[in-house]
């Protein structure tokens, strides 16, 4: 349900709001974000990608809620402005929900606020992230990730293709492919001995008509599921995205704030980049009324956020949040890297790391920075649990994951030009039985040994769901 | 016999286009003009070099997207001066060639379309802006309504892409697909998925786009 009339406010600034030519609310935008960069005394320093500094954490905070109040929503559709007044941002940010269920049944989650250096760890809302899938690999991919026992929610990915033939968005294909992936995804859960597990989106839906076409409570999404609502680069939204909002609230579903912004883009280096990302969270709390945000960064070039301006920018939206809001936030790692690599490893342990502590639940992963067809597998995305289970039992603090992630930096960092993408599902999967094949898992052990010299207490070993081992025995 | 560009000049539209300065590129740019410098030359010897240094510094981040813009909008400033001299002077304004460029169906994500409309136009192309979540339909038109070389489309989205093929297969049911050179990009394509659907070309980035370009209109100008 709505949490109060807001919306019905923003559909009337939507048409009536002040008119602006886009370039010019790009640029006036831009232009603003580095004043208040200079105003609030943001600074990035690149040889602490994870900083400890809470008062600097408000700052940002603060400057990207007067970054929201004046610049507004910009309606691409409409060219209109929807400002929101101070009273109404408020407002919002109090009603957005802490906690909620998400999922049903035995294999529901209780998903809520955290908060910074918790000693409880995240919860792994993972999956493919939006990665292009095959329709022949689909359905194992997801089964791999459904049955990992650090996996707690699974996110579909992506298919290109209906029985062969390309996709057509806004098509009758859109919906037939949109049907038939969100009920693999149910059928995925349900083989993996979890049918009530939450399904977050219907990836490969990217207009309103696809993704509300997946509401289905038995074969489908059901309102225990959740489907996103997405924000353009920068601030931006448009009708399609603001229709699926009625829908998902008179279906009763939970709604995803997918929000990418870009380092390099509109907001700059790190620094606006982070203040604008405030900004961006507060359009999915107050004009998509979200109940949880995927906080995907996104650099302009490589399009991952396993670099420094990722992690910091990341670690400062992670603790601004924590510490000001009772959001609830994830991150959503992009890393260059593929399967059957040590590098993929090494940079989904930054990121989680830098999660873990800074006030995220997770999501992601989003490997080969979504270039690569087929190039995910569920050992990547229970090594992020896994690795957050340990940074929690480590009682790792920021400065302990700063340490952590210059030594993972000096990994992968070079790969970035070059990076090494891996080995596709089907080549890093045996895909009868949808294990990892020897050398994926050869290179898991080695990195997870490696890792546990760097001091990182893992809690017991990667297993299957339900798990034959409590995770706190080792 | 036109006169030389003063140096002063020529280092404050370079400046200016550098520092995104609209009002600055304006001013120098009728100044050059009064003085009776050859508005070719100002283009070939001023704007592209500088707009090229432009382009590869966002490519290299030691500038960002803003302050690109803020640089196509100070060029615009000037090349628009410098087009009107130039068709008063002979008549027509001359191009490295025409492209049409645009987001395909349903992908409202324009940014790298954006960005290599800006360096086209910098390279010497003039470029039609078709704008985004545009129909192969409207690619078609505005390539023949503009008498085009080249057809450019991005996708960002995997279930977009296939507005790539539409574009290829349209041309292709109006017989004349052999009238224009395809180059796809964006996040979705790939050169293999350019291959299946017949396209071209496929450029990763901005740069290699206009790269892509050039190399056709010297093949097209040969043939």
């Amino acid at each position: 349900m709505f949490r109060n009339n807001a919306f019905g406010e923003t559909i009337d600034r939507a048409f009536n709001g002040p008119y602006i030519e886009e370039q010019e609310y790009d640029l006036a935008m831009a232009a603003r974000i580095q004043q208040l960069v200079k105003e609030y005394d943001i600074k990035f320093d690149p040889a602490r990608p994870v900083p400890s500094d809470g008062e600097m954490a408000d700052r940002v905070f603060q400057a990207g809620v007067q970054l929201f109040h004046e610049i507004g929503v910009y309606h691409m559709d409409t060219s209109r402005v929807i400002k929101y007044g101070m009273d109404e941002i408020e407002e919002g940010l109090r009603l957005a929900p802490a906690n909620f269920i998400a999922g049903e049944g035995n294999d529901a989650v209780w998903v809520r606020h955290r908060n910074i250096e918790e000693t409880e760890p995240p919860l792994n809302l993972s999956g493919p992230a939006g990665l292009p899938v095959s329709e022949a690999t689909y359905p194992q991919l997801l089964f791999s990730i459904a049955r990992e026992a650090y996996v707690d929610a699974i996110e579909s990915g992506a298919v290109a293709t209906y029985l062969g033939q390309d996709i057509m968005a806004g098509s009758p294909t859109e919906v037939l492919a949109t049907q038939r992936t969100a009920a693999q995804a149910r059928e995925a859960v349900r083989l993996a001995g979890r049918p009530g597990m939450h399904i977050g989106d219907a990836a490969t839906a990217i207009t309103a008509i696809g993704k509300m076409a997946a509401s289905n409570p038995v074969h489908g999404l059901r309102p225990t599921d959740a489907r996103i609502v997405s924000e353009m680069v920068e601030m931006k939204t448009d009708h399609d995205q603001l229709v699926r909002v009625p829908h998902l609230k008179d279906y009763g579903s939970l709604i995803i704030h997918l929000m990418t912004p870009l380092t390099g883009g509109i907001g700059g280096g790190p620094e606006g980049v982070a203040l604008m990302s405030v900004a961006e969270l507060l359009l999915g709390a107050i004009t998509y009324q979200a109940d949880y945000h995927y906080v995907s960064i996104t650099h302009i070039i490589r399009c991952n956020n396993s670099d420094r301006w990722g992690l910091w920018v990341q670690a400062m939206i992670g603790q601004a949040i924590a510490r000001n809001t009772h959001l609830v936030a994830t991150n959503d790692p992009f890393v260059v890297s593929g399967p059957c690599t040590p590098e993929l490893l090494y940079e989904v342990a930054a990121a989680s790391a830098v999660g873990t502590v800074c006030g995220f639940t997770m999501h992601g992963v989003g490997t080969t920075a979504g270039f690569e067809e087929n190039h995910s597998t569920g050992l990547e995305l229970a090594w992020q649990g896994e690795v957050a289970h340990a940074v929690t039992k480590s009682r790792w603090t920021r400065d302990d994951v700063n340490e952590f992630c210059l030594k993972m930096l000096d990994k992968y960092e070079h790969t970035f030009d070059d990076p090494n993408r891996g080995k596709p599902f089907e080549e890093a999967y045996d895909m009868l039985t949808v294990e990892p094949t020897q050398e994926w898992s050869d290179i898991y052990h080695r990195v997870r040994d490696e890792l546990f010299d760097l001091g990182l207490e893992f809690t017991g070993k990667r297993e299957h769901w339900p798990r034959r081992t409590a995770p706190t025995t080792e | 016999m036109s006169t030389e560009i003063p140096q002063g000049i020529r280092e404050g539209i370079t400046e200016a286009l550098h520092s995104g300065d609209e009002e600055a590129s304006d001013r120098l740019t009728r100044e050059v003009l009064e003085l009776g410098c050859d508005p070719v030359e100002v283009v070939q010897e001023v704007i592209v070099p500088a707009l090229t240094d432009v382009g590869l510094r966002f490519q290299n981040l030691q500038i960002f997207l803003p302050e690109l813009m803020l640089s196509a909008k100070a060029a615009q400033a000037s090349t628009v001066l410098l087009e009107e001299e130039i068709l008063a002077q002979t008549g027509s304004v001359p191009t490295l060639g025409t492209v049409v460029l645009g987001t395909v169906d349903k992908d409202i994500h324009d940014i790298g379309k954006n960005i290599v409309a800006t360096l086209m136009k910098a390279n010497g192309f003039k470029v039609i802006d078709v704008g985004r979540n545009i129909n192969a339909r409207v690619f078609v038109d505005a390539a023949i309504e503009n008498n085009a070389d080249i057809i450019g489309s991005s996708s960002l989205m995997t279930i977009t892409r296939a507005g790539h093929k539409q574009i290829i297969e349209l041309l292709k049911a109006r017989d004349m697909r052999e009238d224009y050179r395809v180059i796809i990009g964006g996040g979705s394509a790939d050169q293999r998925y350019a291959d299946m659907i017949g396209a071209d070309g496929y450029a990763d980035n901005a740069n290699e786009a206009v790269t892509v370009a050039k190399q056709w209109m010297e093949e097209l100008r040969k043939a």
